[in-house]
């Protein structure tokens, strides 16, 4: 897998990347609104663009631009209200809900703002239950995980027990724990001071080293400039990208 | 995992489940208290009741007939079978005399006489006891026409028994008789003689008047040994009425005893059924026929039925009441818990399987809290039966916890936690789980 990407990446030109068969994630004409009370909020609006496998995307733009709508519809936890998106080659706007959860388990990793670690369940536990709703338990690959971000001598504390950086590595543990091909990471460093964040950094550099392909929503620019290109957004308009779906590379 | 959700959730979010559970708790106790003191009330009530009135009438064998007219005897007078009175006391000797808490043995009369006022009297009469202590040696009870007739009320004084050979003896007046003849309390009645009443007897001294409210209104009640030496037939009794703690009856109750194995018979024999206490007492008296009269045993059923209805109606309140409780605490328990929803979700989780997993927990909750709401609730049953009724002795524990109510509270509250929480799960599960990972704490 890493070696495919690899090869993709060498191989095709910045212009190309909504060739079908490179794209794990296409929106065409994606919009969502929100009809309330209130009258109707289009929070993202006819939007297009194309992530190739293994690339490591920042979104930006400013607050209420509809970063965490698009992020949120990427990671099927919500539907377009128009227009067609393609996760991995499948058309998501047309499957069951139960296919869905399925396709979410399977697919995704998600890496909160607020990390929504579950209180009443230890770090350990927190991970093993993302193992519970996608196949089986398996304590020690939990613990391996755990491992991996570094917190294996902190896997039986409470999420109340951990610090803002631990209980976000706890969160990019339970993420990884299935092997998803794509990480949806929403201000993953939004609530973590300098040296967390650094750490989260660093976490998210080896995921995308190992071949994951990371979306990634950020305010801040020291993070948007580790990733591999930027989609802007304003307004709930994607733009910062020539129209035809190529996106322009930050390097 | 699953387990360990539910058990951790339980052990690290105790005062979270405290809310829905004392709802759950209030609710099973009240209705567990209702359902405990409605299915024992009835025994309860039956017992009470069973002090009044009576529930078995001994008659003379030969008699074919107790026939009663509205509680008027209609037999002649005189004539036909009659009791000993002095064989009565060999009710304090039969297997269950203890259980027999009233005798009022009777025997109508005629009276013939004339009032203070002048006027004319024809009526009839019973004979009656009205404190009479009655002992085969042992314990006596003292006992008679008013303990059995509780509801008679009386202005005055009940008759003193006077030796037969008084000229005067006391009598109380029906209040119909007294308001429609003129005569009051402290009044003379010259009787007439007669050829039965050949005696010393010349008149009554009016002692009270009493209202019983039937047919006894119209009547003059003498003690027993008056109306004796007026009948002219001293030891007479026709009829006497027995007041019996009983069993209530089933179905081998009504067995015949003589149709029964001797074993069964013994059985039989040995439970305070009306039917068996009135079988001894047929073996105790000679020339008695005794029978169980079912006329009061059906009015206690009446109000039985009524105060059982109406503690079923509270139950049903108050299981109406619980239901909302925990819908309530249920709707809060889970609505806090929304971003955890929220995460599931995005973990991979199906709705079903969070529905699946909350109904567990409201499941266990109710559960336990249903258990415990039933000690509880039983506990509250007894404490209330002794207020009401008060118990003579601590009750049993056997007696407190009706072990067949145990399921049914349970299930009741199972029921209620669940219909009580639907409406929480389901509006927390058709929350967009975006929108709720987005606003999350
Ligand atoms: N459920 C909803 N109902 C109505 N409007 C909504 C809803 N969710 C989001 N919006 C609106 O959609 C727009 C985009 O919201 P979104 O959360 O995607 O913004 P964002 O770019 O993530 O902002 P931030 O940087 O503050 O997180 C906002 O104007 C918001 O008010
Ligand atoms: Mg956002």
């Amino acid at each position: 897998m890493i070696m495919m990407v690899k090869e993709n990446l060498a191989m095709i030109n910045p212009n190309d990347l909504t060739r079908p068969d490179c794209a794990v994630i296409s929106l065409k004409e994606v919009t969502r609104d929100y009809s309330g009370h209130a009258g109707k909020v289009c929070a993202l609006n006819a939007a297009s663009f194309s992530i190739v496998a293994g690339e490591w995307v920042a979104i930006t733009g400013p607050s209420g631009s509809g970063k965490s709508t698009l992020v949120n519809m990427i990671g099927c936890l919500d539907r377009p209200t128009q227009g067609a998106l393609m996760i991995d080659g499948v058309d998501v706007a047309s499957m069951s809900a139960t296919d869905l959860d399925r396709f979410r388990a399977d697919k995704i990793g998600f890496i909160f703002q607020q990390f929504h670690l579950i209180p009443y369940l230890s770090a350990l536990e927190n991970v093993m239950l993302a193992q519970y709703f996608h196949s089986m338990t398996d304590e020690k690959e939990a613990r391996a995980a755990l491992e991996r971000v570094g917190l294996g001598n902190r896997a039986d504390h409470l999420p109340s027990e951990l610090s803002g950086g631990e209980q976000q590595r706890v969160c990019v543990a339970r993420a990884l724990i299935n092997n998803p091909p794509i990480l949806l990471a929403d201000e993953p460093t939004g609530n973590l001071d300098e040296a967390n964040q650094k750490i989260v950094a660093g976490l998210l550099k080896d995921l995308h080293a190992q071949g994951h392909t990371i979306v990634m929503v950020t305010h801040d620019p020291e993070m948007a400039s580790l990733a591999q290109r930027r989609i802007a957004l304003s307004h709930g308009k994607v733009f910062c990208h020539p129209v035809g779906g190529a996106i322009v590379p930050i390097r | 995992m699953f387990l360990r959700l539910l058990i951790e959730s339980f052990r690290r979010q105790r005062r979270r489940k405290i809310l829905a559970g004392i709802a759950i708790l209030l609710g099973t106790t009240a209705v567990t208290a209702m359902l405990a003191l409605a299915t024992t009330i009835g025994d309860r009530i039956q017992d009470e009741l069973a002090v009044y009135g009576a529930n078995i009438v001994v008659t003379p064998a030969a008699e074919q007939l107790d026939v009663q007219v509205g509680g008027i005897d209609v037999r002649p007078d005189s004539g036909g079978a009659t009791l000993k009175e002095s064989d009565l006391k060999k009710l304090r000797g039969i297997f269950w005399a203890n259980n027999i808490t009233g005798v009022s043995p009777q025997l109508p009369v005629h009276i013939l006489g004339t009032t203070s006022e002048g006027e004319t009297l024809d009526v009839a009469a019973t004979g009656l006891w009205f404190r009479h202590s009655l002992s085969n040696g042992g314990p006596a009870i003292v006992t008679g026409a008013p303990a059995l007739h509780p509801l008679w009320k009386l202005t005055g004084e009940w008759p003193k028994e006077t030796s037969p050979t008084a000229n005067s003896a006391d009598a109380v007046i029906g209040s119909a008789l007294a308001t429609s003849k003129g005569i009051h309390t402290g009044d003379t009645i010259q009787l007439t003689p007669s050829p039965q009443n050949p005696g010393a007897l010349h008149s009554l001294h009016v002692t009270g008047i009493v209202a019983t409210g039937d047919t006894v209104d119209n009547q003059i009640l003498l003690p027993l040994s008056t109306a004796q030496s007026i009948a002219g037939t001293p030891d007479a009794v026709k009829r006497v009425e027995v007041s019996a703690r009983t069993k209530p009856e089933d179905s081998f109750a009504r067995k015949d005893p003589d149709s029964l194995s001797a074993k069964q018979k013994e059985i039989w024999y040995c439970r305070p059924y009306a039917n068996s206490i009135a079988y001894q007492i047929r073996e105790a008296i000679p020339g008695a026929r005794a029978e169980q009269i079912r006329r009061v045993e059906q009015s206690q059923g009446t109000v039985l039925s009524r105060i059982s209805g109406l503690m079923w109606l509270i139950s049903a309140a108050a299981m109406l009441a619980a239901a909302f409780a925990v819908s309530a605490a249920m709707a809060t328990a889970i609505l806090e818990r929304q971003v955890e929803i929220g995460l599931m979700r995005s973990l991979g989780a199906s709705k079903t399987s969070i529905a699946l997993l909350f109904y567990t927990e409201s499941g266990l909750l109710a559960f336990i809290t249903g258990a415990i709401g039933y000690i509880i609730g039983s506990g509250v049953a007894a404490w209330v039966g002794i207020k009401i009724f008060g118990a003579s002795a601590t009750p049993a524990l056997t007696d407190i916890l009706n072990p067949v109510l145990l399921p049914v509270i349970v299930s009741l509250s199972l029921l209620i936690a669940i219909a009580g929480s639907t409406p929480a799960i389901r509006r927390a599960l058709s929350m967009e789980p975006s929108s709720i990972l987005r606003t999350g704490a």
